[in-house]
This record gives C-alpha cells, structure tokens and sequence, in this order.
C-alpha cells in the first residue's frame, strides 16, 4: 500500500514552484507515509487515461484521432483543458515564470521517475503495483500545452478536501492492471517495458540535461531583437572595466552632452584593427552618463562572416550596420553609435591615423533626418595606435571572408597574440549634439543636402580630433 | 463569423453563388493530411459558418467530419489540373487553401518538383477556371534565405533570396512565382503567409528532427539568431486569414529571436560545433546515404540570420502570436522529453 502515499507525495510536490529535487528525492520515503492528505483531483484523475493512451494503442482515449492545437485556436471553442481538467484555463499568454514554473514541475516528475528507477527495491516494487507506474510523470501533450492553468493548479489543489472513498477508486481504474488476460492483449508492451526503457535512457538524458542547464548560467533566456543578452554583458562586464580604468585609462569628457533619454545618434571615428572603440564607446557612457544608458552600436558586415565574433558582439549589443536596423533601433528610442567610416576606417594604415575617411554616402545623416534624431559627434583619440596598420593584404583575406589581412609590428610575426592591443591612453569626447531636425525628414532625399551636412559632421570630429592631438604629449601617457 | 464585407472596394462578384444553399462558406483545402491540413480541417469543421471542406490530398485527413469531403487528387499527374477545377467548380469552393508543400526537403527531387513547383501551378490555373474568389498559400521565411547582410528583420518587401539550387526552395520559390502571378487575377483575394520554422509538440519537420538530436550539430563559431511560430499560432494565422480577407504576402512570425545555442541548451542537447567548411562538405554525402535530415543548403541557416518582422500580420491581419519563440521552444521541449523517454508516441498527424 506504499503507493497511494506516494502519489499523494507527488500532488503537494507539485504545488511548489521548484521543489528542490535532491531532497524531495531523497525524502520520498520519509515523506510517503506523513503526507496523509491526497489531492486526488477531477483534474489528476483524468490525466492519466491520455498518458497511458501513448503506450496503449488501444487505451480509452485514442491519442491522435483529434488535432490538439485546434483546441487552442477557436476564440469560440473552449480550451482542450476542460476535457482533461475541471480548472478553468485562461490560455492566452503565460508569463515566463509561469512557463518555468511548468518546466521545473516536469522536471520534478522526471526525477522522480528516475529515482525509481535507480532503487532495485522500488523496482520490485512495481511488480505489485504497477498502477503507480506511470504516474510520476502525469504530463501528456494536452496538458503540456495548456501551461497557463499549471498555475492555477496549485490553490485549487491545497484546498480540496481529502477526497473520501468515491474519489480514490476512479484513480486507480486508469492503471490498474485488471486480474483478467486483459493487459497482455491490450498493451502489447507492458508497463514494466516502458519503465525499463525510461530508465535506460533518462538515465543519460538526465545528465545532458543537467549539462544544458549548467551551460544557460552564462546567457539569459532571453534576448531583445537584436540578440542583446543582459546576463552575458554582466558576465564580461568586469573585463571591459578592466580595458576601460586600467588597460586605455580612458578619459570621457562631455558624456553628459548625450540626452538622458530618448533616441541619439553617436557618430564617431573608426580605428583599431581590433575594433575595441564600439565596446568602449558603450562602456565610457554606462560608467560615466548620468543615465547610465546603454549604448548599441552598429558594426560592419565582415564580423558576421567570421566565427565568434558576431556571436559575442550581438550579445553585447553590436548590431549590423544597414538602414533597416538603425530605424528600428532608433524607433526604439535607443541611442545608436555609428562609425561612418566603416570598414575603411578600421584599415586606416598608420601613416593615415586620425584623418577621417569618406562618411560612407551619408547613410546616418539620412537616418538622422528621417527619424529626426539628434547627433553627438564623438572623437575617440588613442585608438588609432592600439594596432599600427602598416600593410593590407586585400587578395589573401577573400578567401577568410575578411575586408583585409592586417600587417602589425606583431601580427603575423607573434600569431593571434600579436592582435593584442597596445596600452595606449584614450581620450573620448563628446561634442554638442547638432540637430537637424529643421529640415524636415523629406531632406533625406536631398543627395546635396545630405552630402553637405555630413561633411559638417566630419568636419566638426576631425576638428575636436586635431584639437586633442595637438594638446596630446604622449601616445601612452596622454 | 459572416462573409467578410471590408472588400468592398471589390466587385461583389458571385459571392452570393459562392455560399452553398445552407448559407455557410465552402472552404477548400489542398494537402488536408499534412500537419497543417489535418489542424485546419479539424477547425474548419468546428466554425459553424463554414458549411463544407472539400479536403484534396493523396490521403484522407484524419480529421474529417460530417462535414468533410475527401477528394484523392494527385498533383504530379497532368491531369491534376482538369480534376481540380471540376471538383472547385462542383463545390462551388468560395475560398482555397493551398498546403500542399513538402515540410522537409525530399529525396525525391522529381516528385516534389511535380508537387510544389507545377502543383501550384495547377492548383491556381483550377482556382482561376473555377473562379475561386480567394486563394491562401502557405510559404515559408527560409525562403527569404540565409545571408550575413540580411537585415535582423525581412520584411515582406524583401527578395527570396533563398538558394534556387536547392530542390526544397528552389520549388517553393517557383510557387510563389506562380502565385504572385494569380494575385493580380481581377476579383481574387491572393494571401500568401511565410511562416518561420514551426514549432510545437506535434508537429514533425526539418527543425523538430533537428532538435530531437541527441547531439545537435552546429557551425564551430556562428551562433544567429533564430526565430520560430508555435503550430498553434501558424494554424491560427491561416484561420485567420481564412476568415479575414488579407490581400498580400505576410510572414507569421513568434515573437522574439533566440541565439541558436540557447535554443539547443533549452532543448537539453548537447551543441557539437562542426567547423563549416567541413560540414559543407560532408552533408552532401550525408544527406545522399540519408543520413542527415537536409541537403548542405540548410546550413548556412545555422550560420547567419534568416528573421522575419512579423509586423505586417500583425498590423494588416490582427494577427496575434500566443507564443514567444521561447515559449515555442520549451512547449516543443516538454513534449519531446516525453517522447525521449517513449512516455508519449507521435501523433499520426
């Protein structure tokens, strides 16, 4: 009679969000005779039939004859819950609490099935009384998709009443191996068959799961649009305020000049073989801004086609550089670094440092214009000596999928450290924001005007460029 | 739910004609047996003002009713096309679904050909002979393809870029050549809806056996982001435009993207990274001695980004997706932890 407080065990367990598996595990013997009250629900009952339908073809309930994503779908036809459940569903949109509530509870159940497995007695056990058997893991399809009353589940449940005598003989009908020839006609595998594959192979699947669960601690599980991943950038963030106080011992002056809110363009000057300025733009306006915003920038193609690179910037933030993006970014009120000099500015050799290349076509004033987004011109001073370029090698780097081959002091000769950056001193300064709202977003179209303002822009950050070279008495000292 | 009247701007035309003699609409629904058929002739035959589906595949649906008939038509014979448009024009069909496309690529590069590629064309010259007033096909976002410069979201106005060469595309892509060309038939209704990778506990395809791997193989260094739409909503979103009048092409899309590894670590697999080039080079063989689930042009898919803006549907259709991608991914993970452990048998849908 060890399995009716057992399953008693597994209706309260349910009831808490996250039950802590170990020692629920460990405790199920201890646990099985105290628990008395047995909330054998309407709902728990019939539960059981649609689990059993999937080992036995011919089992009360035919499993595949009905669709059951139709149930969902009518805005007339009630939830396919109300078949298998007397709670009432509410299936519109679970929160993600609610949807790892659910998962932790399956989880919950799949340990304890495997905690039976591993216990030779229990095993014995199963002999006698099958018709616990399948009970530990009551999630079939239909339940598993109505996850919104999972939630509703547990009030409902503590509160019943020890259902009496009536209420315990239904529970057992669905498993009860009936003493006639019956179940070897009916179910041409047995229950002891299932349980005998669930233990083979929970038994790996159990770790691989544990696995994957130990490899989410570094990502969230959700990321915005553009695969910005909160937990990651936490993750990394001591290493940027490494780079950012000790490695460049950046100084930022004029981060308030940024508005506190609402949508910003940040147009600065590309450098860096290694193009560590986005990341550090970002990370000067979280230390420094009043606001602490959080900066997207816009990154070149050619970081997409190259392995782990697109990955870690997009959970940082990078988004591809092109004008859907930007729209969308700046419809989001976000506030946008762009570097118009693109993958030109990156391959600046040595010899060319901090003179601004060509602003692209003007792509950013056009977005300025159209969403009528104020611009912050930004120099960065420093980086352009971080990685010296003193050739390109264009032909070779086709077949990388690379813009160039850089040629360092270090590159090639050290291998991958010779990409290590030096430790120069950077200096970031923010301009007074210029606003070009005045012409009205139809100006985007003006190829003249657009060419003109972006000159001004260029202009106005080569300028602050000049001033602070001019004032700069060491590379690495500032 | 009575006949859409915001076509206004439309002739009537034989709209009255169209309604059987009971009042209701006569739905018609190519591929009836596929996963997407079975779910919308089973909701089909629950609206009450729908009076009959005239169901066409080479098998019956599992789903069919009382008001259910079943027609066997087989699309790769020539003809397909005359038998179609009799049968439209027997059941004076007001609306036509087209489902019949291969949900995984095929070995069978001739046949699916026949299906998807000429299929569509027969389904539509029928559709036009019959003077169906409204014809909803399904497409599908991969199509849109795989590329290091898509933007992080394709519209609708985007080209199909997908590889040509490709059987599985290249044939959906002439489909949706063949439709554009119906769309601008005077008096017709052409909705066409891209739907992302479906997911879901029951539904099989390309993306379920892809993550019903043990060890799922991904590109040693890319990580896109990746986008799916439970089968509860795609089902919906052809109900929906069923019942609406949607002239145009839109994608169904869940809400939010997730990177592809976190989609593997939901799922509990272990992610083996396989460097492309050499996956590039062995799928091919692979997938000739049937050993993978797709041919080497799927996996630039698991490289770069293919995500479409599902803002369209939801503006224009009132389309609302119930499922996040997430929420997708850990709905189709419960159920497949179930079938794992063999505690839950596929559903012969």
């Amino acid at each position: 009679m060890k399995s009716k407080p057992k399953t008693a065990a597994a209706g309260p367990k349910k009831t808490a969000a996250a039950p802590a598996k170990k020692t629920a595990a460990k405790s199920r013997a201890k646990v099985a005779p105290k628990v008395a009250p047995r909330p054998a629900s309407a709902a728990r009952r019939k539960k059981v039939p649609s689990l059993l339908a999937g080992t036995r073809p011919r089992a009360s309930e035919p499993p595949a004859s009905e669709p059951p994503p139709s149930v969902q779908l009518g805005e007339a036809s009630p939830p396919r819950i109300e078949e298998t459940g007397s709670r009432v569903s509410t299936t519109d949109r679970a929160s993600s609490p609610q949807v790892v509530a659910q998962m932790r509870e399956l989880e919950a159940q799949l340990d304890r099935l495997i905690e039976r497995a591993s216990h030779p007695d229990l095993s014995e056990l199963d002999e006698e009384d099958v018709d616990e058997a399948p009970a530990p893991a009551p999630a079939p399809a239909p339940e598993v998709r109505a996850r919104a009353p999972e939630e509703e589940e547990p009030a409902p449940l503590s509160e019943l009443p020890v259902p009496s005598g009536p209420g315990r003989e239904p529970l057992s009908i669905p498993y009860a191996r009936p003493s006639g020839p019956l179940p070897s006609q009916v179910a041409p595998v047995s229950e002891r068959a299932v349980f005998d594959t669930a233990r083979e192979l929970l038994s790996t699947d159990f770790y691989l799961r544990k696995w994957g669960r130990l490899a989410m601690r570094n990502r969230s599980e959700e990321v915005d649009d553009f695969g910005y991943d909160p937990i990651y950038d936490e993750k990394v963030r001591p290493a940027l305020d490494f780079l950012y106080t000790k490695y460049f011992r950046i100084e930022a002056s004029g981060v308030d000049r940024i508005p506190a809110a609402g949508r910003c363009l940040l147009v600065a000057n590309h450098s860096g073989t290694v193009p560590l300025d986005g990341v550090m733009i970002k990370t000067a306006v979280r230390r420094e801004h009043p606001a602490h915003r959080h900066v997207r920038w816009l990154t070149e193609d050619f970081i997409y086609h190259f392995p782990y690179l697109g990955g870690a910037m997009n959970r940082l933030g990078a988004v591809r550089a092109c004008q859907e993006n930007a729209e969308r970014l700046l419809a989001n009120d976000e506030l946008v670094a762009v570097f118009p000099e693109g993958v030109k500015g990156i391959g600046k050799l040595f010899a060319q440092r901090y003179r601004l290349q060509r602003f692209g076509r003007g792509g950013f004033i056009k977005l300025g214009l159209r969403t009528s987004t104020p611009i912050v011109p930004v120099a960065v001073v420093g980086a352009e000596e971080t990685n010296p370029l003193l050739f390109r090698i264009e032909h070779l780097a086709k077949i990388v999928g690379l813009p160039y081959v850089p040629v360092t002091p270090t590159f090639p000769l050290l291998g991958p450290a010779g990409l290590l950056p030096a430790p120069t001193k950077w200096k970031m300064i923010f301009g007074e924001p210029i606003d070009f709202s005045s012409y009205g977003p139809e100006a985007a179209d003006d190829e003249l005007l657009v060419g003109k303002l972006a000159e001004r822009v260029r202009a106005n950050i080569q300028g602050m460029l000049d001033r602070e070279i001019g004032s700069r008495k060491s590379v690495f000292f500032g | 739910m009575v006949l859409p009247k915001r076509n206004s701007s439309r002739p009537p035309s034989s709209e009255g004609l169209r309604r059987s003699r009971s009042g209701g609409r006569v739905v018609a629904v190519t591929g009836a047996s596929s996963f997407l058929g079975n779910n919308l002739v089973g909701l089909l035959e629950e609206d009450p003002t729908v009076s009959r589906v005239v169901a066409v595949d080479v098998r019956p649906p599992l789903t069919g009713a009382r008001k259910t008939r079943y027609y066997e038509v087989d699309f790769t014979q020539p003809t397909a096309e005359a038998r179609l448009s009799e049968i439209f024009s027997a059941e004076s069909v007001e609306t036509l679904v087209h489902l019949a496309f291969l949900a995984s690529p095929s070995h069978k590069s001739a046949l699916a050909h026949e299906l998807e590629s000429v299929g569509t064309r027969h389904v539509l010259f029928a559709a036009r002979h019959a003077d169906i007033r409204k014809v909803v096909m399904w497409s599908q976002t991969w199509l849109y393809g795989a590329n290091p410069s898509n933007p992080n979201f394709l519209t609708e106005k985007h080209p199909l870029r997908a590889d040509p060469t490709e059987p599985f595309f290249g044939d959906k892509l002439e489909a949706e050549v063949e439709m554009n060309r119906f769309a601008k038939t005077p008096r017709t209704v052409a909705t066409t809806l891209r739907t992302a990778p479906i997911l879901g506990p029951t539904v099989n395809n390309t993306v379920t056996r892809y993550l019903a791997r043990r060890v799922v193989p991904m590109m040693m260094g890319f990580d896109p982001l990746v986008q799916f739409v439970h089968e509860v909503d795609a089902i919906a979103a052809f109900k929906l435009a069923i019942d609406r009048d949607c002239p145009g092409v839109f994608n169904i899309v869940g809400d939010g993207v997730l990177p592809l590894s976190t989609v593997v670590k939901l799922a509990g697999r272990l992610a083996v990274p396989v460097p492309h080039p050499i996956a590039r080079s062995f799928t091919g063989a692979l997938w000739l001695a049937q050993l993978v689930d797709g041919p080497s042009a799927f996996l630039p898919y698991l490289r770069f980004l293919c995500v479409a803006d599902g803002a369209k549907a939801k503006a224009e259709m009132g389309f609302r997706p119930a499922y996040t991608t997430r929420e997708a991914v850990l709905d189709y993970t419960s159920a497949q932890r179930l079938r794992d452990v063999k505690l839950l048998q596929e559903n012969a849908a």
